[in-house]
């Protein structure tokens, strides 16, 4: 018997086109659109760099340096003294600093430095692909060392042209810039003391204790977000398109035949969990499949995507279960229509499903966590982190629990005699 | 067979039903005349199980049905008012899915199916959505679903509203071969006089959560026995007729159509020469003034004062 409502349900739903699309389509299109146009905003803490530095070298830094203690040598100082010097200012050398600063493996990764020769200098300003010209002069190193190691002010100054219309990319240059000049005025201090750089480093093994392992948590891409938030909103839907199919039962007076058929109000409330259930996993599956083969959102653990899945499908079955007792109750469709319009916006802005609300407060994401999509939400979206299923047991304990108490609660208040 | 005792039914403040008894003879067709309003769902869906009365019980064979109403329900066949048929299913999915929750299954569902969609005269639309029929077929398939788990008791409420006459008349054909042939016992609802003359062997007269009346047909016209119904015909009526019929006492009621005025008068009394005088100097031409036999409508304005279509 239970099977026959819920083939007569499936039947109905299949056969009303445009509630199909509505259900089907719509979080499908919404992923597309809310995906693409948040995009950015969504990803903010991780944009992807990709700079351009030129970088101008006037003279030859090796020739500065070696007129610094050409002139040092031919000052009448003591061997031992030049020798010293010698060595400080290999140290100190500030073009070379800088080149290493940008070619270290984390600033490669954003920045690219090409070196130019000083006559492409007019043609690197005027190149728009360039986040700033870094310009070393004439004579820096050289004024740089007589700065640094005997005092002397007339120091040159390296120029920085910036690109006004990459001004993100030219404050990392600035940023950048300012944090060799304080290697720079720390590898001076070190030089002039005689501290040997390296002894500044401590040793992974020096440290007493064991080596905690910081866990690296996958990051969601702006689509598996939106997937997920809107495949938990709209698959709220579908509990009011149970229900409502459920109550026009009641006004067309076919549950009066139902009832003289002298079927137990749990049969009928089994067929409708059923169907609720059936119909939300098949949404499910259907808009995280499009996810998965249109943009890539696939999961690291199926087995526990599929038990969230099977949690929130139960859920939205209790709601359906839910709503059609209340709609019975009320005699009104007033009910499902307000829980369609009001309620599943709400649920879906606490739960998460536009923005991630629960960031701003921890209250908010308690809250949001109370609803089932945003239970549902979380758990997809710790699993998409990498989480395991003892991480989100608690929203899946969570789920079944307010798909029972929706069932028990709209037993309650299901008329308890007659329908008419 | 089937009783209803002192049935009341309250819905806040007013009282939908008072009072009201009844009882019903196995493989009678009883009808339960009056106009809309007057109480006769309400009464239906109390003995039909599917609301509890206020006071008052419902008893099928000696036995109360408020509180265990499943012997009741088991023999029970109901055609509610409405359309109580799935639109967006087809007439055979409808049998189906009506029948299994009934308990039938395999062949003998296949043959209860095939069976009620020939008494029906749908066999042929079986395969469509029921939404894409007539009036007339809806109400045809909304007769054979219940139908389907062979009930001893059928209750039909108004199965003929909005339909024309040749479904009509196949309903009411139907109804009479379902009683002779399966001797199952009818409870008809209408505020059609005719169809319930056709059908029914007793009547109950309701109007206003009252039972006003209750006999056979033959029982229920000798309310009107000291009676004569008259009719008068004319192409046209003026105002100086209508007014100076109106002024003559001994006329106890008058309805007045486009091209017939009913005038309820007692037996002894002949109207002819004062209607004819009336006429002539009213400069009106009649047609005919005939004494009809009282109809059940004639009984029912008797009883109420107003016609059972008001």
């Amino acid at each position: 018997m239970i099977l026959q409502i819920v083939k007569k349900q499936a039947l109905i739903l299949l056969r009303n086109r445009m509630e199909l699309l509505l259900l089907f389509g719509l979080p499908i299109i919404l992923i597309t659109i809310l995906s693409s146009a948040l995009s950015t905003w969504m990803e903010s803490g991780e944009i992807e760099i990709n700079l351009k530095v030129a970088l101008i070298e006037q003279n030859n830094e090796e020739d500065e340096i070696n007129q610094f203690i050409s002139e040092f040598e031919n000052s009448g100082i003591p061997p031992e003294a030049v020798e010293k010097m010698k060595e400080t200012a290999s140290v100190i050398a500030p073009v070379t600093l800088i080149k290493d600063a940008f070619r270290s493996a984390e600033v490669n990764e954003m920045v690219e430095l090409v070196r130019i020769d000083p006559s492409e200098k007019e043609a690197a300003l005027d190149d728009d692909s360039y986040s700033a010209v870094i310009e070393i002069p004439e004579n820096f190193t050289y004024d740089t060392l007589k700065s640094v190691m005997l005092n002397e002010q007339n120091k040159a100054e390296m120029k920085i042209y910036q690109n006004e219309e990459q001004e993100i990319g030219a404050n990392i240059i600035n940023q950048l810039l300012s944090v060799i000049q304080e290697q720079l005025t720390f590898g001076t201090f070190l030089a002039e003391n005689g501290i040997d750089p390296n002894v500044t480093g401590v040793e992974d093994s020096e440290m007493p204790g064991a080596a905690a392992i910081v866990d690296t948590k996958e990051s969601v891409s702006s689509k598996g977000y939106y997937t997920i938030g809107m495949a938990v909103m709209n698959v709220l839907f579908m509990a009011t398109a149970i229900g409502s199919i459920s109550f026009k039962e009641k006004t067309s007076h076919v549950f009066d035949r139902i009832v003289l058929a002298n079927m137990s109000r749990w049969i009928y409330f089994i067929g409708v969990l059923l169907t609720g259930m059936l119909f939300a996993l098949v949404q499910l599956m259907i808009v995280f499949g499009f996810a998965w083969i249109a943009f890539d959102v696939d999961w690291p653990s199926v087995g526990s995507f599929i038990l969230v899945t099977l949690a929130i499908s139960l859920a939205v079955g209790g709601l359906a279960v839910l709503l059609t007792a209340l709609s019975y109750r009320v005699n009104s469709e007033m009910i499902i229509s307000f829980f369609s319009s009001i309620i599943v916006t709400f649920m879906a802005v606490l739960g998460g499903s536009f923005f991630p609300i629960g960031e701003s407060s921890s209250v908010i994401a308690f809250l949001g966590n109370l609803t089932p999509n945003g239970a549902g939400m979380s758990a997809y979206l710790a699993l998409l982190r990498g989480d395991g299923l003892l991480d989100i047991s608690q929203y899946i304990i969570y789920i079944f629990l307010f798909a029972l108490v929706a069932i028990i609660i709209g037993e309650l208040s299901f008329p308890k005699k007659g329908v008419s | 067979m089937l009783e209803l005792m002192d049935l009341t039914k309250t819905f806040k403040h007013t009282e939908a039903v008072k009072n009201v008894n009844m009882f019903i003879e196995k493989g009678e067709i009883v009808g339960l005349l009056g106009p809309n309003g007057a109480g006769k769902s309400t009464a239906i869906s109390m003995l039909s199980s599917l609301v509890e009365p206020t006071s008052g019980d419902v008893r099928f064979r000696n036995k109360s049905m408020i509180k265990n109403p499943q012997s009741l329900r088991e023999v029970l066949g109901l055609v509610p008012q409405e359309i109580a048929l799935y639109e967006d299913l087809t007439a055979l999915e409808n049998l189906k899915f009506f029948g299994r929750i009934y308990g039938l299954k395999g062949q003998q569902l296949q043959n209860k199916i095939e069976e009620v969609l020939d008494q029906i005269g749908l066999y042929e639309r079986r395969k469509e959505v029921v939404k894409t029929f007539s009036g007339g077929m809806k109400r045809r398939l909304n007769i054979g679903v219940a139908m389907l788990h062979n009930p001893e008791i059928m209750i039909m409420d108004e199965p003929t509203v909005g339909i024309d006459p040749q479904s009509r008349n196949y309903i009411l054909e139907t109804v009479k071969r379902l009683n002779e042939e399966k001797q199952m016992t009818v409870i008809y609802t209408s505020h059609y006089m005719e169809e319930v003359e056709f059908l029914c062997d007793r009547i109950y007269i309701m109007d206003k959560g009252n039972l006003i009346a209750s006999g056979t047909k033959d029982e229920i016209k000798q309310i009107l026995s000291s009676e004569n119904s008259i009719s008068i015909k004319a192409d046209r009526w003026n105002d100086e007729f209508i007014k100076r019929l109106q002024d003559i006492p001994t006329i106890q009621r008058m309805k007045v159509e486009e091209k017939e005025i009913t005038i309820v008068v007692p037996k002894d009394l002949n109207m002819f020469a004062a209607v004819a005088k009336i006429a002539d100097e009213s400069k009106l031409e009649l047609r005919s003034i005939d004494i009809k036999a009282p109809t059940l409508e004639d009984v029912f304005l008797h009883l109420t004062g107003r016609a059972l279509r008001d």
